[in-house]
């Protein structure tokens, strides 16, 4: 039983590790990055969580871990929501445009 | 040694982000990385093994992150004349100067390391407490049975520092009852998505908060933690119907009601010991007295800090520019 | 278990130089909330790991109270023009 639970906690480490590439891949912009990694990232979580449950069996741990698994998989791809709806209300959308908020206004 | 090493990563991460924020020139990137700096912090806290400050300090960080954002934002929407006066160039302290006093404190740090005592003298205070907590006040969790059984007093100066912050920026704070009907509007209104997502998180937040209050003396969290969830549930009810339709006024009273309570019951039940004369030290008596305080403490929070956001982060309107002026040359 | 616990760890350093480097602030609040998730799971497997399950609370509290600053912040730059300068609403 632990074996099956090593085998699925591990590909949820590899979609996480994966979602590190999807971040730094050189020439895409913002929102390629932000598809690529939210998305894995909550996959990565689910697969985490059932391979934990898998280790731990029927228990207390079990019963509450799945608790904070079903609060991530609505919080996290809202907040990821928010943060592009942010970003493309705001005329953000060309690639490699390297605009950062201009805060020579700022500058104290 | 594993945890060791988790450990000493996290606080190179700890110095590298405080380095950042000292020394980076623009604000919203300090208040991101502030946020990144608590979520550290509040871990480190729990490997140390303190969870209630862990808590704590995830907590307040929602709040702080909020704060801070909104002072930003009031500060940049003064217009231009506002916003040129502020830019004073900041004088720079060269680096020979600070050099000797970064050399002193580092050696006094240094000596200290160095001579600190290896043990504590043994007093048998840490034994008795250990041991006689249980029979005293009651319940499993030694925090809880400190701040609410030896340490009572230190409960009720914080819960009137409470106060005294809520009336402070009641008088303080620019608010006009004329400008208030519709106060300020977030942007997440017409979005289904955050309406549906508020509607699972919110009742979770108010389980998990009554859950925390009523089990405050025997696991982790109390009635602080429990209030601030409580708070929270109106700031995500502020995302998507506002809360300019609650009564605010009810609950500034609320809020003094409830700490004269939370300065009666501790007169009852512990100062002057009537109740111990009449049904001695039970267990139900102390269980009652424990969940009672933390229920009492976990509503003054909750009403104080909604009091807070509702003041500071809803209504608040800046002046005109007139008044601007006036306040600036009376202070 | 440890190397899970190790490789979360080793995680957080790609994305706070996310934090750190990110062109636009959008990427640095991508970065902040890559980085609670990750402090979420670091939760539950140091609580897995120690047989402490009473710290799951923490996790529980952290999930529901972590992402309203990063929405905040994410509101305040919404609907600005950024080249403009942050006074100025579009």
């Amino acid at each position: 039983m632990s074996i099956l639970a090593y085998i699925v906690m591990g590909i949820g480490v590899a979609f996480m590790l994966l979602g590190v590439i999807g971040i730094f891949k050189p020439g895409k912009d913002f929102y390629y990055r932000i598809l690529v990694a939210c998305k894995i990232d909550t996959v990565g979580l689910l697969t985490l969580g059932i391979g934990l449950a898998i280790y731990h069996g029927i228990s207390f741990f079990t019963g509450k871990m799945f608790l904070i698994v079903i609060m991530i998989l609505v919080l996290n791809p809202f907040v990821a929501h928010i943060v592009a709806r942010s970003a493309s209300r705001s005329g953000y959308d060309s690639i490699g445009d390297s605009t950062d908020v201009d805060e020579s206004a700022g500058e104290k | 040694m594993g945890g060791f090493l988790a450990e000493l990563l996290l606080l190179v991460f700890l110095v590298l982000c405080a380095l950042y924020i000292v020394f980076s020139r623009k604000i919203y990137r300090v208040i991101i990385f502030f946020a990144v700096f608590s979520l550290i912090t509040s871990v480190i806290y729990l490997f140390l093994g303190a969870p209630d400050v862990a808590m704590a300090e995830a907590g307040i960080s929602a709040f702080t992150t909020i704060f801070f954002i909104v002072c930003l934002e009031k500060y940049y929407s003064r217009g231009k004349d506002g916003r040129n006066e502020a830019t004073a160039p900041v004088p720079k302290v060269p680096l020979r100067v600070l050099l000797p006093a970064i050399l002193f404190v580092s050696g006094l740090f240094a000596l200290f390391i160095l001579y600190a005592p290896t043990g504590y003298p043994y007093t048998g205070l840490r034994d008795q407490y250990l041991r006689m907590f249980m029979r005293d006040v009651g319940g499993e969790n030694a925090v809880t049975a400190i701040y609410l059984g030896y340490r009572v007093y230190d409960t009720l100066f914080e819960a009137l520092l409470l106060v005294t912050a809520v009336v402070a920026v009641l008088h303080l704070s620019w608010y006009s009852e004329a400008a208030v009907p519709d106060g300020r509007h977030s942007e997440l209104e017409d979005s289904r998505m955050a309406k549906f997502t508020m509607r699972i998180v919110c009742p979770m937040i108010l389980l998990f908060g009554m859950y925390l209050v009523l089990n405050g003396h025997i696991s982790a969290g109390g009635g602080f933690l429990g209030g601030l969830a409580f708070a929270l549930i109106l700031i995500c009810r502020f995302f998507v119907v506002g809360i300019f339709d609650l009564p605010i006024k009810k609950a500034l009273k609320l809020e003094e009601i409830v700490f004269v309570f939370i300065v009666i019951l501790p007169i009852f039940a512990i100062f002057t010991g009537v109740v111990y004369h009449f049904w001695g030290n039970s267990v139900l008596f102390q269980t009652i007295y424990l969940i009672a305080m933390n229920a009492l403490v976990g509503l003054k929070v909750a009403f104080g800090f909604f009091v807070l956001f509702y003041r500071y982060v809803a209504v608040e309107r800046l002046p005109e520019e007139d008044d601007t002026e006036d306040v600036k040359e009376a202070g | 278990m440890y190397v899970i616990f190790a490789i979360m760890l080793g995680l957080l350093v790609p994305y706070c130089i996310r934090v750190a480097v990110g062109p636009s602030v959008w990427d640095r609040l991508l970065g902040v909330n890559l980085i609670s998730s990750k402090i979420i799971i670091i939760i539950i497997l140091y609580s897995s790991l120690n047989d402490l399950p009473f710290l799951l609370d923490f996790a529980i509290f952290y999930a529901l109270s972590g992402f309203i600053g990063t929405i905040f912040i994410a509101l305040f730059f919404s609907d600005r023009d950024t080249k403009k300068g942050l006074g100025d609403r579009k």
